[in-house]
């Protein structure tokens, strides 16, 4: 009988605490904008940047990016929050993910449910596959980044810049960093890096199971076996358009033929690869492989900073360039404070805060500033910082770099690996 | 030593050295993993071969210190979270595991596979679906959302652990406390809470732990406007910053392993009052 009593009281009581919170919840309305004004998103390329930044103040920004790197971390929470604060009245709060993919699929998740405003993703760091997912869904705020004026030291005719991943940027998402592809050795063990990818891959069958790469669909290795297409491929630039089966079937036997020759002299006899990029980073710390290779020419120094890799770590590019990209912050089209988030992708994108980030002691960034459009002062300031021996010298990197080919071949090269190299 | 293991209570007695065996095993299995993540948290670099660091460093903890780790305001919304998930739950759960444990009623089989269900079923695997439902009633990226999706997979535990110790439990006892004039509360507060109590720490500690442990679920309903420490922690994780990853983690097992030793006597109490062999 008590049982039934507690049953019958606890029930009632929790049915009505549910319905008052939902109907609190519900009863939530999104902020109603200023009597008579149109929203934002239908004024904001008549408004001047000043004026922009006026309708974002107060506002609190959130950003979603990756969290994994502590140098990141507290740049964005530190130096950028407090200057965004106290020059902009703007809050800025990071939401740290492990995968951006996570973010995207949350933006798409609000679509579908209809929430096409006041949604919960102010700012994206993002790029590449992740863009162009969020753009063709219809999900990103459009044509917005010309209108920062950190914009003016961008170079947009630069096809690294305007394309993303071989996808028309089209002022939908602004510049935030640079990265290229390098190869990463220790200079204690190894005089001399092997300079081509194929050099790379007859010294690995002359030192067995010194060298291995991450599997794809890993990022890192799926930019490794690109190289290795590339070279296949001999001169990479006629595969710049869309995708086309007839200039990728015998490229990628090429490909597949010249990975399977190396696999018995990786480590491990082949058997098995580094499931992920981390993995590997291991494996070149202990001194088991001999080589490793990041997507950022300032990895090797981050991680001897941390003390993963050994003082003796270096970086090398192939004579034939590395490839390149641009990373982005972009605004979802739901976004509850785009005004609040533009004024942060400027700031981001400013010299000041290019430069706070370059300095090796922060972050170690690659601005995606041109030097080019830079003032002198800047380009000088620039010049002067101190470089860890690990990162090569910026005018290196950039007389080598190559383009990234459009995401439906990045796919296709990472199912085929998998069908042709790892499982045959 | 003689005296020491012969308490006053009921408990049957047991050889002293086995008994002191087993202690030292459970406490060895619990600490041995946590020691290098102590020292990883230290270690500047400590490559495979070395039994110890080659140098010695306090940057992942003056980084954890720090305010733009956001250390302290995750810990705090994972306590918070996880503190209400379990009232909740314990609200939801103790009513469901008397109704399933002591009653014999039309539709019990189908109301204890409901309540089952979020164990068989992965809660990830329908997150999705959850997630439009939660966005369109507005409960996405708020903190009541993410406590109502944890108990998706907390209360089950909950419920199933209360079920058998209400089996176990005698209602004779509250029959008899009635006849002497209790009301209905003062026979909950005097009676039932006191037998059932044991059994019912231990549900709340798992609800607890399932709740701060959570990493999808919050992740897609809290959606990242929610930190909590498990999301910090996988982001280092998945970097290979081990020594940030380590200090993290010892941040991450210190409440459980507080409230492990908190109730620890309750864990042994349990089978002795009535406990969960209804299981």
């Amino acid at each position: 009988m008590i049982g039934r009593f507690l049953c019958a009281a606890y029930s009632r009581l929790f049915l009505t605490l549910t319905l008052l919170l939902l109907a609190a919840c519900a009863g939530q309305p999104g902020a109603p904008a200023g009597a008579g004004q149109q929203p934002f998103e239908q004024r904001y390329r008549s408004m001047s940047f000043e004026q922009i930044a006026e309708a974002a103040r107060g506002q609190t920004v959130t950003w979603f990016m990756w969290g994994g790197s502590d140098a990141i971390n507290a740049y964005v929470n530190g130096y950028v929050a407090s200057t965004l604060k106290e020059r902009y009245g703007i809050t800025l709060r990071q939401a740290p993910v492990t995968d951006i993919v996570e973010t995207v699929n949350k933006v798409l998740a609000e679509k579908q449910a209809g929430k096409d405003a006041g949604g919960s993703v102010d700012l994206i760091w993002i790029n590449g596959e992740n863009f162009r997912t969020l753009k063709e869904a219809g999900a990103v705020f459009r044509n917005w980044a010309d209108l920062l004026p950190s914009n003016q030291f961008v170079d947009w005719e630069s096809p690294s810049i305007a394309y993303d991943f071989g996808f028309p940027v089209e002022y939908d998402e602004s510049p935030w960093g640079s990265a290229q592809f390098v190869m990463e050795y220790d200079s204690a063990r190894l005089a001399e890096p092997p300079r081509s990818v194929e050099a790379l891959l007859e010294w690995a069958c002359v030192n067995p199971g010194k060298f291995t790469y991450p599997a794809p669909p890993d990022f890192t290795g799926s930019v490794f076996v690109r190289h290795v297409f590339y070279a296949a491929a001999g001169d990479y630039t006629q595969l710049l358009g869309p995708f086309d089966e007839t200039r990728y079937a015998p490229i990628a036997e090429r490909t597949w033929q010249m990975l399977n020759e190396v696999e018995p002299c990786l480590w491990r006899g082949g058997e098995t690869y580094p499931q992920t990029s981390t993995a590997l980073y291991d494996l070149f710390s202990r001194g088991e492989v001999w080589i490793s290779m990041n997507y950022s020419p300032t990895h090797a120094a981050n991680q001897i900073a941390r003390g993963v890799y050994p003082a003796t770590a270096r970086t090398w590019v192939f004579e034939s360039g590395t490839i390149a990209n641009t990373n982005y912050v972009t605004i979802p089209y739901n976004a509850a404070n785009k005004a609040g988030a533009m004024v942060v992708a400027n700031f981001l994108l400013s010299p000041e805060a290019q430069y706070e980030a370059a300095k090796p002691e922060v972050v170690g960034w690659s601005t995606p500033l041109s030097f080019a459009k830079l003032p002198a002062e800047w380009v000088e300031k620039f010049s002067a910082l101190l470089r860890p021996e690990a990162v090569l010298p910026a005018d290196e990197l950039a007389a080598r770099q190559l383009s990234e080919l459009q995401a439906p071949w990045l796919t296709r090269i990472e199912e085929d690996w998998i069908a042709n190299v790892l499982e045959r | 030593m003689r005296s020491a293991e012969s308490p006053a209570g009921p408990s049957p007695p047991r050889p002293p050295l086995l008994r002191w065996f087993v202690l030292a095993a459970m406490v060895i299995c619990m600490l041995l993993p946590i020691i290098p993540l102590v020292i990883w948290s230290f270690a500047f670099r400590w490559s495979f071969p070395d039994l110890l660091p080659e140098r010695w460093s306090l940057r992942a903890w003056r980084y954890l210190a720090a305010p733009e780790s956001q250390v302290l305001p995750a810990l705090r919304d994972s306590l918070l979270l996880a503190g209400a998930v379990t009232l909740l739950a314990t609200l939801i759960g103790v009513p469901a595991g008397r109704a399933l444990g002591m009653y014999r009623f039309r539709g019990r089989a189908l109301i204890e596979m409901l309540i089952l269900a979020p164990l068989i079923v992965p809660a990830f695997a329908v997150s999705l679906g959850m997630q439009i439902v939660f966005i369109r009633y507005g409960l996405a990226d708020t903190f009541l959302g993410v406590t109502l999706v944890h108990l998706v997979p907390a209360t089950p535990y909950m419920a199933l652990v209360m079920a058998g110790v209400f089996a176990n439990f005698d209602r004779q006892y509250e029959d008899l406390a009635r006849t002497l004039g209790a009301r209905p509360a003062q026979v909950w507060w005097w009676v039932t809470l006191p037998a059932v109590l044991p059994g019912l720490v231990v549900g709340a500690l798992f609800v607890f732990l399932i709740s701060w442990s959570q990493y999808a679920l919050t992740l897609i309903i809290g959606g990242g406007r929610l930190v909590t420490l498990p999301m910090l922690l996988f982001a280092f994780a998945r970097s290979g910053d081990n020594a940030v990853t380590a200090a993290l983690s010892l941040v991450f097992i210190a409440p459980a392993v507080v409230l492990l030793a908190l109730i620890a006597r309750f864990l042994g109490a349990a089978p002795a009052a009535g406990g969960i062999r209804g299981l």
